[in-house]
């Protein structure tokens, strides 16, 4: 059984660790997964004007919700 | 002849120089890592296959062991590929060495048991001693089970060291044997190469089984320890 000649074990062992922790895994890491399109919700988000972010004192009473 | 037989498993060199690194980090040529927004056939098909494989592996897994996912992917990829080029006429198989799969065996399991004992110390202790055993037997059920858990990676490098190994020993012989045939009777030599051709195809099997099968014995320790 030549496998057991303990010479050849760290070079065979070092390489090993190189490609399977290291190389391998940089590579797999690569990778990519786009998942599936799928439709987007139709309710797009209100944008709100710029002075309804925050009270200014040229508030518009027009824009104002009715009451 | 007994040198003969085990010739193929020496770890070659070249002028004296070892080759095995070459040889070791071939495998991952084969696996290019995609560059582009679209890719082409063979990293789509490998892409695919490691999504259904890690799908199907980490299915049994919490949250804390699925973020083995790259080294369980890698580390079945690497054996796969291996023991795949390994089945060239001509060529050397790295996992037929054994320092190899106990490289990879210990580093991995000694990884799964101190995640077991860092946070499950509890669970991971009682791994020792079966529930329900009769209180004479406790002091040798736990001895046995520290050795058997111990033998755990020696087990997983040695079946892999061992499958490889006799598979392609098997087939040396039977086509040494077909090929000595050919001059006595052409007709059992012509049965002896169909017996050949039918045990490469059992050899292409073992070699993707014995990948999956280390890998998912690396993920059941990881399971039983996260």
């Amino acid at each position: 059984m030549p496998q057991l000649d303990t010479s050849t074990w760290s070079i065979t062992i070092m390489s090993m660790i190189m490609t399977l922790f290291i190389v391998f895994q940089l590579k797999i890491s690569k990778y990519l997964y786009p998942s599936n399109p799928e439709p987007k919700s139709m309710t797009t988000l209100k944008q709100r004007n710029p002075w309804e972010k925050k009270w200014t004192k040229i508030y518009s009473p027009l824009s104002l919700p009715q009451q | 002849m007994n040198e003969n037989l085990f010739a193929s498993f020496t770890t070659p060199t070249m002028m004296g120089l070892p080759i095995v690194i070459l040889i070791i980090m071939f495998p991952s040529i084969l696996f290019p890592s995609p560059n582009r927004l679209i890719n082409n056939r063979l990293v789509s098909l490998q892409q695919w296959l490691v999504q259904l494989t890690s799908k199907q592996m980490l299915a049994i897994h919490n949250h804390k062991g699925q973020t083995w996912a790259l080294m369980l992917m890698s580390l079945i990829l690497f054996i796969g590929s291996t023991n795949l080029l390994g089945l060239l006429p001509h060529s050397f198989t790295p996992t037929t060495q054994l320092s190899m799969n106990l490289g990879m065996a210990i580093p991995l399991w000694a990884g799964t048991v101190i995640t077991g004992f860092r946070h499950k110390t509890k669970a991971s202790l009682a791994h020792f001693l079966p529930q329900g055993t009769p209180v004479p037997l406790i002091p040798m059920l736990v001895v046995i089970e520290t050795i058997s858990l111990f033998i755990q990676p020696m087990a997983l490098a040695v079946r892999l060291t061992a499958n490889i190994t006799a598979g392609h020993l098997l087939m040396h012989l039977i086509g040494g044997a077909a090929l000595a045939l050919m001059n006595i009777s052409t007709s059992i030599a012509l049965i002896t190469f169909t017996i050949l051709i039918l045990l490469t195809i059992l050899e292409f099997a073992v070699a993707l089984i014995q990948a999956y099968v280390f890998t998912l014995l690396v993920s059941l320790y990881l399971h039983d320890n996260t």
